[in-house]
């Protein structure tokens, strides 16, 4: 008697977890952020040393399936020209550079590189699906295919190139880790790190920007006292202990630092130093690698954004290029870019002849999508690195031809 | 709503007077003699706490209300709290979904005739106590003169409301619980339509702000709750009035049950069904299902069958385990385990030809449901979001806590008659897989589900992590929850055990029939407290980096340019909105407690 009760338990049992396993097959992964705290448009550049091991292996994974799958279907493009929408991997909590609005759309600047993306190769800017990811999901996510391209203010470095199963486009956005301190307590745009000496520097914990600060300090030298280095889980937090007074210089990507002066509306009293950053955070695209077609796309929709702002083709007056432009008469780089001339080139790419002219149309060029994304939020393109190569920058594209 | 099913557990007792014995009232001047002024010890420390609350309660109304807040980001973002990235043009589905609880509840009300009468004194009282909070609101919080003033005079009004009403009716008048209720969702809906809130919203990329009172979107779908929970009240007293009471209350916890099921994945998600593939497919899986296993049934629910049916039971069971070697369609294998269990469970039930009918309706009735829910799940979403997951915020919260105590209560119960079982295999099974979860850190089982569990499954099963974090808090959640189960289950007498032996009952019956029902009731309290830390905890999903409450309260609304480092404001509101659910929760279990006499038997 006993016995038969028992069986019956174990084949509830069973059958409760098959069920419950069952509930799962459903719509594919979710996605989030991280707990490290992302601040305000900044990488974290963080995870990358840390991370790099696992993520590495991880990676690996990915490449083997991923080369099994250019073997068979040849490149991820013809597949998301069938699916009839591009997948694209953002952050969703990075101020300025992937923002979640309160009706659930995500804008900002990585957000428009997606739609660039989507609008040249299927036509449509909407053709897009988000995938936010944390810090520690994303290049899992690129190399397991859940996502097609990530535009996750993610920074180009040596081993995240090498180990992860994927590859880097051309920069978007050239950021650096700076510091911030106050007016008040002598600090100038012309300050550098050894005027530090004996500060209390605040930053977001387990990130590289503490590695760097602290790494910055050491080779100041021995007549440098030192720092006292203090963490935060998330840059909020950061920030208000600097308004409060805890922090008399706190530290992250220039471009954080410049969205919470503005925020604050602390133009003249917060300063923020060394004019040449302590650390090199190029901001890009980042695809699997071994797919040159995909690749060649990716790229090129951010050259192509380059350099139609260079041409002064924006998306207001780009209809008006096209329809007053004349063989023979206009600039024949034009015509080949935005799709209207015999010699274009975006065809031979697997890309519609006028992918780049619906890019600018429904997104915009370069500087349309830095203006509309980061200026709100205190950044400038002049005077820094991101301004186009003729003014300095480094912003900079291949010929279109 | 896990209130709302053990309810039937319980014998409801008919509407006797449910009027608690009167207390006799000191007058005011008296009572705080005799309770905070008896002696100069007590004078001291009463002034020293007054003053203290008092010092707090300013803190937090100065940072609440201090014009430095950015509340605004709070209100613009309220859809995005509430329901993530669920699109805006399908929002009508969350309103139904919310339709359909809220119509589960009025009927239930009605059903049980749930709600007593209370003395209109103990509610006086508080309307005193509110309006006197009110005017402390207006003088501790750092208003400008005009606000303060229209604080004073809400106050005002109120306690000068409380003492017309006490002066003119006498002190035995009663109300009852239920239309006090009404009247204060009433007033508060209401207020949506009359006191100009401010309307916040974000419309096509640009931030939009009116003075006026809130969107009909909001607070025309929200005065149809209020009607919808009335009538449906009304229908359930009906129902009780005319059917036997019995079947109502069945119908109703399986609804109560099944709810969340169609909610997520029928309404949310409006799964596009391949109407060609279910007719090829699911059809005639259905059909052999219900008519070959309704036979098998039929015949081991024979009282006659005797040791034939439990070797043919346990034939089903091995061949149902051996589907898993050949690949097949995952249904016919979860099919093939269920029909096992009926099998099994099949002599429990045997009887006469009604009763063994009666049974093999029940199995038909599983197959279709379990077909449905899995062909349901398996479909794409209709409803597109701008994430993975279709929904985010308070839904997603909500979702994952309803499905863990769902599936994490039979578990639970299940693990705790392991535990308590005289079988050492399975005693030593479940305590190992108690112990362990018990003594691992809940973030480390989520972070193993999250990342890890994916990796574990067969190569072409792919879960969501939805799913697969839902399967760390189910699992984790039951372990606790047997060990409520076990607490109830060690205090029920020998004697129970004995009594029901001697009647001839199987363990199967002695369990199902006699003690589970008594150790349950005694572990309504720990079940509850682990039902409301099960709901608080959801909110280490965003520590994972899934879009809950926090997450968008901690990370989201925080990043937006508009409302950059606005991290507090939403923090205070996530906090208020978690403290709402789990206080309703647990003044539910106290009304379930004090229904089913815990603690006094």
């Amino acid at each position: 008697m006993r016995k038969q009760f028992l069986v019956r338990l174990l084949a509830v049992l069973l059958g409760f977890t098959l069920i419950a396993s069952a509930c799962g097959d459903d719509d594919g992964g979710d996605a989030g952020d991280d707990t490290s705290g992302d601040d305000g448009g900044s990488d974290d550049g963080g995870d990358d040393g840390d991370d790099g091991g696992d993520d590495g292996d991880d990676g690996d994974d990915g490449d083997s399936e991923d080369t099994v799958d250019v073997t068979q279907g040849g490149s991820l493009l013809d597949t998301i020209l069938d699916r009839g929408n591009l997948v694209c991997g953002v952050g969703g909590n990075a101020v300025a550079f992937s923002e979640t609005q309160a009706d659930g759309s995500i804008t900002g600047f990585d957000a428009d590189y997606c739609r660039a993306v989507a609008a040249a190769i299927l036509g449509d800017a909407t053709a897009l699906e988000f995938v936010p990811l944390t810090a520690s999901e994303r290049f899992t996510a690129l190399a397991s295919g859940d996502v097609d391209v990530l535009f996750r203010n993610t920074t180009w470095t040596q081993s995240r190139d090498t180990t992860l199963g994927g590859d880097f486009g051309p920069t978007t956005y050239y950021d650096g880790q700076q510091l911030m301190g106050r007016v008040a307590d002598g600090f100038s745009a012309a300050s550098s790190v050894s005027d530090v000496d004996g500060a209390v520097v605040c930053t977001n914990a387990g990130t590289t920007t503490e590695k760097n600060i602290a790494e910055a300090a050491t080779l100041e030298g021995a007549n440098f006292g030192g720092i006292t280095l203090q963490t935060f889980e998330d840059f909020n937090q950061v920030t208000d202990a600097f308004i409060a007074g805890t922090c008399d210089i706190i530290t992250t990507d220039g471009s954080g630092l410049v969205g919470r002066r503005a925020v604050n509306d602390m133009f003249d009293d917060w300063a923020i130093f060394p004019a040449t950053p302590i650390s090199k955070e190029p901001l890009g695209p980042m695809y699997r690698q071994n797919d040159s077609v995909f690749a060649d796309v990716v790229d090129w929709t951010v050259y192509a954004s380059i350099i139609l702002d260079e041409l002064g083709i924006t998306s207001a007056n780009a209809q008006a290029f096209v329809d007053g432009y004349e063989a023979g008469v206009s600039d024949p780089q034009v015509g080949r870019l935005l799709g209207i001339d015999e010699g274009e080139l975006q065809s031979s790419m697997g890309l519609p002849a006028d992918a780049f002219f619906q890019m600018v149309l429904q997104v915009g060029n370069y500087d349309e999508i830095f203006t509309n994304n980061l200026v709100p939020v205190g950044l400038e393109r002049a005077g820094s690195a991101n301004a186009g190569w003729q003014a300095g920058g480094q912003i900079y594209a291949p010929p279109a031809r | 709503m896990t209130d709302q099913q053990t309810t039937d557990v319980a014998e409801p007792e008919e509407e006797t007077s449910n009027l608690p014995p009167k207390v006799p009232r000191l007058p005011p001047g008296e009572w705080m003699k005799k309770n905070l002024f008896s002696s100069v010890g007590n004078s001291i420390l009463t002034v020293v706490f007054v003053l203290v609350i008092l010092a707090i309660t300013r803190g937090l109304l100065g940072f609440a209300f201090s014009p430095e807040r950015r509340w605004d980001a709070t209100a613009t973002n309220m859809r995005l709290l509430f329901a993530g990235a669920y699109p805006q043009n399908q929002f009508v589905r969350m309103w139904v979904s919310l339709g359909i609880v809220v119509a589960l509840g009025g009927l239930s009300t009605g059903v049980w005739r749930a709600g007593g009468r209370m003395y209109l004194t103990s509610l006086l009282l508080k309307g005193y106590g509110v309006g006197g909070a009110v005017v402390l609101v207006g003088i501790l919080a750092p208003f400008s003169g005009s606000a303060r003033l229209s604080y004073f005079l809400v106050g005002g009004l109120l306690i000068a409301a409380s003492f017309a009403v006490q002066s003119a009716t006498d002190e035995d008048t009663t109300v009852g619980t239920l239309a006090v209720g009404l009247v204060g969702v009433s007033i508060a809906v209401g207020s949506f339509w009359v006191i100009p809130y401010g309307h916040h919203a974000f419309i096509d990329g640009a931030q939009v702000v009116s003075d006026g009172t809130v969107a009909a979107t909001t607070k025309g779908p929200l005065t149809v709750m209020v009607i919808l929970a009335v009538l449906t009240y009304f229908l359930g007293r009906e129902i009780a009035d005319r059917v036997d009471a019995g079947w109502p209350r069945k119908v109703l916890s399986l609804s109560w049950l099944a709810s969340p099921v169609v909610i997520v994945f029928f309404v949310l998600r409006d799964p596009d069904f391949d109407y060609g593939h279910i007719a090829t497919t699911e059809v005639p899986i259905f059909l052999a299902y219900a008519v070959g296993g309704g036979l098998l049934l039929f015949a081991l629910a024979s009282p006659r069958i005797g040791e034939v049916g439990r070797i043919i039971a346990a034939v089903t069971l091995i061949a149902a385990a051996a589907t898993f070697l050949t690949p097949m369609l995952q249904v016919i294998r979860i099919l093939a385990l269920m029909l096992a269990v009926f099998a099994l469970a099949a002599p429990t039930f045997s009887g006469n030809r009604a009763a063994r009918l009666r049974y093999v309706t029940v199995w038909a009735g599983v197959v279709l449901g379990l077909l449905w829910l899995i062909t349901a799940i398996n479909s794409p979403a209709t409803v597109e979001s701008n994430s993975s997951f279709f929904t985010g915020g308070l839904a997603l919260t909500l979702i994952v806590a309803s499905f863990t105590m769902i599936l994490s209560f039979p578990l639970g119960v299940i693990l705790a008659l392991a535990r308590t079982s005289n079988m050492p295999l399975f005693r030593v099974m479940s305590t190992t897989y108690i112990e362990f979860v018990r003594g691992v850190p809940f973030i480390t089982i989520l972070i193993f589900f999250s990342v890890l569990f994916p990796l574990f499954l067969p190569e072409n099963m792919e879960v969501t992590e939805i799913a697969a974090v839902t399967i760390g808090f189910t699992l984790f959640s039951a372990a606790y929850m047997a060990e409520n189960v076990r607490g109830g289950l060690q205090s029920i007498r020998r004697g129970q055990y004995e009594a029901a032996e001697a009647l001839g009952m199987t363990t199967a019956q002695k369990t199902v029939f006699i003690i589970l029902p008594q150790a349950l009731r005694v572990s309504i309290p720990p079940l509850v407290g682990q039902t409301i830390g099960t709901y608080k905890e959801t909110s280490l999903l965003a520590i994972i980096g899934l879009f809950d409450l926090l997450f968008v309260a901690r990370s989201l609304i925080p990043n937006q340019t508009s409302f950059i480092g606005s991290v507090r404001e939403q923090l205070l509101f996530a906090s208020v909105i978690y403290w709402m659910g789990a206080y309703a929760m647990s003044r539910a279990s106290q009304n379930l407690e004090r229904k089913l006499g815990v603690g006094e038997r």
